[in-house]
């Protein structure tokens, strides 16, 4: 009979004890998620970037003259690939892809390079991949509101302020323009 | 956006995984018993030992590999890297946005717009898709339907359904390969003549199956939830952000199909939209209504 009362604060401390391991281990999850979900914009902005070489290599067969529009092509993809912090990167992505534009817009003049397989090839490839840099940020956006809905309830903010993260994490914001998917033809 | 009922779908989906192997299990192990200690009561022993272990095989090779039964029971391909572009770019975004790893993309030959989704769990899931869809739907449409796809791969629906096509459907997906193979006269072979009283048992054997699978696989529809398809339709639109998108691609499906697809029934409840429609759909509807979907995309 007496063990049988020792067992409760036993109990109690136990079930006490998962609580604490469960929302330490959440907090520590959602934040790494966010980590994780910028890694996959960065590796898509990476995979944008290395269009640009062989976009400018096809595009240079058809259209010698339009030097101008290629550099300034080349010149962003460098921007993009020094940009270190993800500010730096997402603001470099949009010159990016406005350069990305106006070389494809190039097409309208050529038709020969409009309908070649290479130039058809790219633009696909450019689709499908501002298509999943829209939905990576759209995962970053959704990782960051889990994780601050979390730091900032009780009694995940107790938790995330014993870590040290009780930072709310910043939102990536997208200019309304870039939602869409892109068009290239105008 | 994390939603307790998405986790609350989760759990609810591997209990019922573990259920249903367990519930499997016992009525096999039970009917060979049976069935053992009314023929050859001498042997049941090894007759029992054996069917434990095949019974265990069963599942765990149901469990493990039950995707590839189902994609080879409708007969899906792989999808093409260059020709199917547009469509592994369109899964790859979702499965991003859902934050679940890239699921492997087939195709399968359908004039009807369809899909689904099948695999023990995220890592192993696979999306398939009609070349109707392919036709018919844009691309907004195509995302609407696969964020549906790909919700029901994040919250374990996909392994719960899968098991229930496989360990009770077996017998429905088996008869309906046998009798494919039979009408597309894979048996039209030289030895055709000596062969005939096989074909014959086999056909027997066929029949009976095509009259049992029915029951058996109407039960097992049974046991999927409705609700689990509301969800996905509101989880997918959460994914898509654009809920039209699949409320237009059901409305095509309401308008195109004929529910006409040559599937096994056995992995029809697998499917976004009924692939055979049957009289007996009143009674019990495999799928909740498409315009009752339609609507509360509408108002979304």
């Amino acid at each position: 009979m007496a063990l049988w009362i020792w067992l409760i604060p036993l109990f109690i401390i136990v079930v006490i004890a998962l609580i604490v391991v469960y929302y330490i281990n959440r907090v520590v999850v959602l934040s790494n998620r966010i980590d994780n979900a910028w890694s996959q914009i960065d590796v898509q902005l990476k995979k944008r970037a290395d269009l640009v070489p062989n976009l400018v290599e096809t595009v240079k067969g058809y259209a010698k003259h339009e030097k101008s529009i290629m550099e300034e092509a080349i010149r962003a993809r460098e921007r993009m690939l020094k940009a270190g912090t993800p500010q730096e990167k997402i603001k470099a992505g949009t010159a990016l892809s406005a350069a990305l534009r106006s070389v494809f817009a190039i097409a309208e003049n050529y038709p020969q390079l409009k309908a070649s397989d290479n130039f058809k090839l790219l633009q696909e490839q450019l689709e499908g991949i501002e298509n999943k840099i829209a939905y990576s940020r759209q995962f970053y956006n959704d990782s960051v509101l889990s994780f601050n809905n979390m730091i900032t309830t009780i009694p995940g903010s107790w938790f995330a302020s014993m870590l040290g993260r009780s930072k709310a994490r910043d939102y990536l914001t997208v200019e309304e323009k870039e939602r869409k998917p892109v068009k290239v033809e105008f | 956006m994390e939603k307790v009922n998405v986790f609350d779908q989760i759990g609810k989906n591997k209990r019922n995984s573990i259920l249903l192997s367990f519930l499997v299990f016992v009525i096999l192990f039970a009917l060979v018993y049976f069935i053992s200690q009314l023929f050859l009561p001498e042997l049941a022993f090894f007759i029992l030992i054996i069917s434990f272990l095949l019974i265990l095989a069963d599942i765990y090779f149901s469990y493990n590999y039950g995707d590839k039964i189902v994609l080879r029971a409708v007969n899906a391909k792989p999808a093409d890297e260059r020709r199917h572009r547009y469509l592994i770019d369109t899964v790859e975004g979702l499965a991003i946005a859902a934050g679940v790893p890239k699921p492997n993309v087939y195709v399968m030959e359908s004039d009807e717009i369809n899909a689904f989704a099948c695999g023990k769990d995220p890592k192993h899931a696979s999306i398939c898709v009609t070349t109707g869809a392919l036709e018919n739907l844009k691309r907004d449409e195509l995302e609407g339907v696969i964020g549906h796809e790909m919700s029901h791969i994040r919250n374990y629906d996909v392994r719960f359904a899968t098991l229930v096509a496989v360990l009770v459907g077996l017998a429905a997906i088996v008869s309906y390969m046998f009798l494919r193979t039979l009408r597309f006269g894979s048996f039209r072979s030289e030895d055709e003549r000596k062969g005939g009283a096989i074909i014959l048992i086999m056909f027997i054997i066929a029949i009976l199956f095509a009259i049992i699978a029915p029951i058996v696989t109407r039960l097992v529809q049974a046991a999927i939830s409705r609700r689990r398809e509301y969800l996905a339709d509101a989880s997918g639109a959460e994914l898509t952000r654009y809920p039209d998108g699949l409320a237009n691609a059901l409305e095509k499906i309401k308008k195109i199909n004929e529910g006409k697809m040559k599937v096994s029934e056995a992995v029809s409840h697998l499917f976004i939209s009924d692939p055979n429609r049957s009289p007996l759909d009143n009674l019990f509807a495999t799928h909740p209504p498409l315009s009752e979907r339609i609507r509360i995309l509408r108002s979304m």
